[in-house]
């Protein structure tokens, strides 16, 4: 069962790569260097703040133009063009080809956001920063960060379209990190849009959770206990948007 | 009404049981159910035979077969594959499946397509590297197993399609319109290959709306009409019998043809009139003998047409009666 997961798991990543999905690692560098080179000398004595915010703003966004465009078409594009039913005739059940989907497109973004963290690591070592675990601690969330957006976009493909699941995943970003500000509009109001923004802040992922970068840039720590509670939460979240995307995958004829 | 969940062995001598499949398909964007696809079909595949699902487009083959291989969900009813609900992936661990269009990833070659299945059939490295040459050579596509998917023709694709269905040497096969789209050699290839699918001892189940090829190789046909299942015939017994007819220009000289050509039992003379005659034989000793007979009364032959025998017969019957049924009286 295990091996059918991850035969398609290595399928869906061998596709990503030959959709030259990693020349956006390329991008990312030449983004990371001229941006520094621009910006630096703008901002006298903080060059290392910038590289650092620039990298880690430029890793996130990059992540989740990449979940945009094939998380939310990770499983209808093989339902539009068919090339789901041979695979689901073989004894694979619907749960592992969703996993095993899944599983590649993360394994993608953990590659390419590796490979982005060697990039920053370098270019801010260039600088009077040293890069440490705070910088890795940043990687790592930016990675759970867009894994659980993944899921979502899986999840509302089954729901809507490509295009719709991508502007629904793209507003859950938005939401997303404007979360904790909401609700703190939201204790300045009262009545029924107290209520519903209360509601959205309980039903959405806090991905502000996720968001170390100003931390990092100004050489705090990320503590352990931080990480940790992220991942059980990113993890959580994960969890609840493929249990979703499962049901509304039981649904589809093909 | 809750079906008991099926393991292990099914009615003996059967591979296939579908049990009062009903299946209707949601429209719009309520989901509002419409008229059902399939209804009430009940059928038994019994082992190593052929069987065909034969109907008109829009019958129901599709849909029955997209269930059988859970595509599908059925509203209604139980369908097992030896034994095993056809819900459960564990009951397609001995299916091979060639959809209509076959479909696959483009950037594929077809030894990694067929490698890629391999694996999700849990076949071994050793047993995906012999079995995908075996396969590719089997179909003819030996020489070009290294050829992307993209660039293949729809033959090839077809091709590629029955060597991907033949991986797990499957004990039931199963093909939806397998002929349809190939030319004539292609067509012929498919039939022996299933023929000798069938030596090896598969049970073959195929969709097909073009009853000569249903009559070339099946041994049980469903015929299914409107979603319902109208009758199962055996054609195992039944002698090979192609039906052929011909439309020729009498000589000026003649008149009718003689009450010899009309005795003779042979064939079947539908149409005399001046200018048409139109004659209908079934197999091909008496087309020879009937050409011969047309050649010495000195009539131009215009057309020979191959024709179904008695199957096609019934089977437009059956649609014309419903056909009829269906019109509203003026």
């Amino acid at each position: 069962m295990l091996s059918r997961t991850l035969a398609i798991a290595l399928a869906t990543f061998h596709e990503t790569v030959r959709d030259r999905l990693f020349y956006l690692v390329g991008f990312f560098g030449v983004a990371l260097v001229g941006a520094s080179m621009v910006l630096s000398p703008l901002t006298v004595g903080a060059q290392s703040k910038i590289v650092a915010d620039v990298g880690l703003g430029s890793m996130a966004l990059l992540g989740l133009l990449v979940v945009l465009l094939v998380g939310s078409n990770l499983v209808r594009k093989e339902m539009d063009r068919h090339t789901i039913t041979t695979v689901l005739t073989k004894p694979v059940g619907r749960t592992d080809y969703l996993i095993g989907k899944y599983l590649g497109l993360a394994l993608t973004l953990t590659v390419m956001i590796a490979l982005m963290g060697l990039i920053y690591f370098g270019a801010v070592s260039m600088t009077t920063m040293k890069p440490g675990l705070a910088h890795l601690g940043a990687i790592y969330l930016t990675l759970l960060e867009l894994l659980i957006l993944t899921s979502a976009a899986v999840a509302f493909s089954f729901l809507v379209g490509n295009a719709l699941s991508a502007v629904l995943t793209a507003a859950l970003f938005v939401i997303g990190h404007l979360l904790r500000s909401l609700r703190d509009f939201a204790a300045m109001t009262e009545g029924l849009s107290q209520d519903v923004i209360m509601v959205a802040y309980r039903i959405l992922p806090d991905l502000e959770v996720f968001n170390v970068r100003s931390e990092v840039v100004h050489g705090d720590a990320v503590g352990a206990g931080l990480i940790g509670m992220a991942t059980f939460y990113g993890i959580g979240w994960v969890i609840v948007f493929l249990v979703v995307a499962r049901a509304l995958f039981d649904r589809k004829e093909l | 009404m809750s079906h008991p969940r099926a393991v292990g062995n099914g009615p003996a001598g059967s591979i296939l049981t579908v049990d009062g499949l009903r299946k209707t398909y949601r429209q719009g964007f309520l989901g509002r159910r419409g008229a059902p696809a399939v209804a009430d079909v009940s059928l038994e595949v019994r082992r190593g035979e052929i069987f065909a699902l034969l109907g008109h487009n829009g019958a129901g083959k599709t849909t029955t077969l997209k269930a059988i291989l859970g595509l599908v969900r059925p509203d209604r009813g139980r369908i097992t594959i030896d034994g095993v609900d056809a819900a459960r992936p564990e009951s397609r661990e001995s299916v091979g499946y060639l959809p209509e269009a076959p479909y696959f990833h483009e950037n594929l070659a077809a030894r990694e397509l067929l490698d890629f299945y391999g694996k999700l059939l849990g076949l071994s490295r050793e047993q995906r590297r012999e079995r995908t040459a075996e396969c590719l050579a089997q179909v003819g596509m030996a020489h070009e197993a290294r050829r992307k998917l993209r660039d293949c023709s729809k033959g090839m694709r077809q091709r590629i399609g029955l060597a991907q269905a033949l991986l797990n040497r499957p004990r039931l096969l199963i093909l939806d319109e397998p002929q349809s789209g190939l030319d004539p050699l292609g067509r012929r290839q498919v039939r022996d290959l299933l023929l000798a699918e069938k030596r090896r001892g598969a049970t073959i189940v195929f969709s097909s709306h073009i009853v000569p090829d249903v009559e070339a190789i099946a041994d049980r046909v469903a015929m299914l009409r409107h979603g319902r299942l109208a009758e199962i015939k055996d054609l195992s017994s039944r002698p090979p019998s192609r039906c052929f007819r011909i439309v020729a220009a009498p000589p000026r000289t003649a008149e009718q043809p003689s009450s010899r050509w009309l005795e003779d039992p042979r064939w079947t003379v539908t149409e005399t009139t001046s200018d048409r005659w139109i004659l209908d034989v079934v197999g091909a000793g008496n087309l020879g003998a009937l050409l011969a007979e047309l050649d010495q009364a000195s009539a131009a032959v215009h057309d020979v047409r191959a024709r179904g025998g008695d199957l096609e017969t019934e089977f437009l019957a059956g649609l014309e009666r419903d056909h009829a049924q269906e019109v509203p009286s003026c």
